[in-house]
């Protein structure tokens, strides 16, 4: 669970607090800007920014917050591994496999199989330390939604040998207002997608060779391929008392109820996309500590000596006072944790077919790269 | 619909560089060699730069923004803004800086710390301003001694957090206001939303006006909506509820303080008003966003504006102005 210190306070008085709470919690949700709960913010988006590196995109949105990401391949020596040879037998054994060419196939796809340890993500925060809570729980949710399909290090195989050692580099430019989450992993996305990695003209397990031609170099994530795939994305939603919000601004964040970071992926698919609808898959859902935990509660005129109320004596009587009296229009810290029904809405409403997460990854797909 | 996303806007492409041009690249101030001492300004858009001679004429005085280096005569600009002259007074005002409280300016400002016998509050100066527990109307009406059991009990009036509209009562020599609400249309906000706008000088973001505070009546059934600009920047947007006892003279005042002024519970607040304090936020912020001066007349006429819009628009009434509709909302103010 993400520390709440990753999410920044916003100081608000009570009021405000109760007001925007209310606000959220009618039906439908007005929201501070008038957005529809599934509207996102405008954002401005570009790829190919860096010419020195293999892939890069930048994303600035709405509130002013901006992030690079550049990506870095190297070839690396791989390490040999003890599991490739045991995994040796196991085709020879198999009966059922009578074909010459469909063994030696099975062999290479397993032995094709990527290390976790060829990705390497480093998330940099201004103002944080590489070693703070907050870019250490950033970088480790974004590598763990790439990392999860287990099938994208096998796209920097080489050769026996020999592999692709990849480095996401990926920069906060402005001051974190809000929580960053959803703006790194939009922009490692596209940076993914603008990705590539210079062809290969060696063969087998020798020394590897490139094509010294950029353009004829390939797409990590090819457009037009046999097989169809794309990075993860990883969203932030919320909730206030059954309504769910997506692309919380900091005011929202800070009268929420659950905050979810939900990382989905498409699953892999053979041939062209035929329809317009996409295979989601639902990576990881991890929760975030709401920031309106750690505000102080409102005084309600009836024990509010300023205005006329009688004073309680005893901080016991004030709680117990607070959690007797659900008044309107004082704001109160959300208790407890939340319901499963809820969360379960939540995580059904990002992948419902034409919700929120095509529409994100449509979006993304259009943007030109280069 | 749900998410748009845009390219980048391409670079503002080189103006050409006109008469006199200050090359700051040089690494030195551009002397007066090839222009005359004494330049006639004649429109106020005359923007200088840092470094660039104001004039020479020894009959000026010089004022906020600008220096005199010493062993020598002429005015040199200290900040990039436009010049203002008067009577015998030459300052510079910058183009964009931090709010620098006035006397007299009404502001918003949000309680940081609280000490003693004093808050220290936010209002986007360079430096808290301060507002002393001798400044404020106690509840209860009578004049009454500030006694040690206020001092005490100061978080019941204001607490860390707290929005009020305040007026600033003087300066220190450091530059810092020192605040006060003595008037019973200051105080504690609530019932409405915060929105901050970092005021654009010379022109933009919110200017100093007759009236800060005005009402707005909402459309859609909405109601009244109390609208107060902070020349700080600082905007609160709110419900409008009726203060009883509002009018009263001066010498009966204290007793007219409410005793909901210090009230952290907000009132019974309708969809529809919400829906509106929605809109006129959305009507500021694309002000702010064009450059546009804020004051009461300019979002009056976005509001009015923004509901035509919303009226002609096919599909469902909504408030938010950021995309195709402010677009469409800025095209009508400043059309005709």
């Amino acid at each position: 669970m993400a520390p709440s210190s990753a999410t920044q306070q916003v100081l608000l008085s009570p009021a405000e607090l109760s007001y925007l709470h209310t606000s959220l919690a009618l039906n439908p949700p007005i929201r501070p800007d008038g957005r529809a709960p599934t509207q996102f913010r405008p954002l401005i988006a570009e790829c190919d920014i860096l010419p020195g590196t293999n892939g890069s995109a930048r994303i600035c949105f709405a509130d002013g917050t901006e992030a690079i990401v550049g990506i870095k391949a190297e070839v690396e020596r791989s390490r040999p591994s003890y599991s490739n040879t045991s995994q040796d037998t196991s085709p020879t054994e198999n009966d059922e496999e009578e074909d010459e060419d469909d063994r030696t196939e099975e062999k290479e796809s397993m032995e094709k199989k990527g290390r976790n340890e060829w990705v390497e993500v480093s998330v940099e925060i201004p103002g944080f330390r590489d070693e703070d809570s907050m870019p250490v729980f950033l970088s480790a949710m974004l590598s763990e939604a790439l990392l999860a399909d287990g099938e994208f290090t096998g796209r920097l195989w080489i050769n026996g040998r020999f592999h692709w050692k990849l480095y996401l580099d990926i920069l906060l430019l402005s001051q974190p207002l809000s929580y960053p989450l959803p703006l790194l992993s939009l922009t490692t996305h596209l940076a993914l997608l603008s990705t590539r990695l210079p062809k290969l003209k060696s063969e087998g397990d020798e020394d590897p060779m490139f094509d010294d031609d950029w353009d004829a170099s390939i797409y990590l994530f090819p457009r037009n391929s046999k097989i169809y795939t794309r990075p993860p994305v990883t969203l932030l939603v919320m909730a206030v008392k059954g309504n769910i919000i997506f692309d919380p601004s900091k005011e929202e964040l800070a009268v929420a109820e659950v905050v979810l970071a939900v990382s989905i992926a498409e699953r892999p698919r053979i041939g062209e996309r035929t329809s317009k609808e996409r295979d989601l898959r639902l990576l990881a859902v991890r929760t975030i500590d709401p920031p309106s935990r750690l505000t102080h509660p409102g005084v309600p005129d009836a024990i509010n000596t300023a205005t006329g109320g009688a004073a309680v004596n005893s901080i016991e009587e004030a709680t117990s006072r607070r959690e007797v009296t659900e008044e309107e229009g004082v704001w109160q810290p959300p208790r407890g944790g939340a319901k499963r029904k809820l969360i379960a809405e939540m995580i059904r409403k990002v992948l419902e077919k034409g919700g929120v997460a095509e529409e994100v990854l449509d979006g993304l797909d259009a943007v030109e790269l280069g | 619909m749900a998410i748009t996303i845009l390219a980048p806007a391409p670079a503002a492409p080189e103006k050409p560089r006109e008469d006199f041009s200050d090359d700051s690249d040089d690494g030195g101030v551009g002397l007066g060699d090839e222009r005359p001492a004494k330049r006639a300004r004649h429109s106020a858009k005359d923007i200088v730069t840092p470094g660039e001679i104001v004039t020479d004429d020894p009959q000026w005085m010089r004022g906020h923004g600008t220096f005199v280096a010493s062993g020598r005569t002429e005015i040199v600009a200290a900040v990039a803004g436009t010049v203002q002259k008067t009577n015998k007074l030459l300052s510079v005002r910058p183009l964009r800086a931090r709010y620098t409280p006035e006397i007299g300016d009404l502001v918003v400002g949000r309680i940081i710390e609280v000490q003693s016998k004093r808050w220290k509050v936010d209002v986007g100066a360079p430096v808290l301003a301060g507002l002393p527990l001798s400044a404020i109307n106690l509840p209860g009406g009578i004049l009454r001694k500030r006694t040690e059991t206020d001092e005490l009990q100061i978080r019941t009036f204001f607490s860390e957090g707290d929005l009020l509209v305040a007026e600033v009562q003087s300066l220190h020599q450091d530059g810092s206001a020192s605040l006060h609400t003595r008037s019973l249309k200051y105080g504690k906000l609530r019932n409405g939303v915060f929105l901050s706008v970092t005021g654009t000088g010379g022109g933009g973001g919110v200017v100093r006006a007759r009236r800060q505070v005005w009402t707005i009546d909402a459309a859609y059934g909405a109601g009244k909506v109390d609208v107060i600009l902070g020349v700080n920047g600082y905007i609160w947007i709110s419900k409008h509820v009726e203060v009883a006892g509002a009018e009263t003279a001066i010498t009966r005042m204290e007793e007219a303080v409410s005793s909901t002024v210090y009230s952290s519970q907000n009132d019974e607040i309708a969809p529809e008003t919400r829906k509106e304090i929605a809109r006129i936020r959305g009507v500021i912020t694309l002000l702010v966003e064009e450059g546009l001066r804020v004051d009461e007349d300019m979002v009056t006429k976005g509001y009015e504006t923004a509901v035509i819009v919303d009226a002609e628009e096919q599909g469902e009434s909504s408030a938010y102005l950021g995309g195709t509709r402010g677009k469409k909302v800025l095209s009508l103010l400043s059309g005709p």
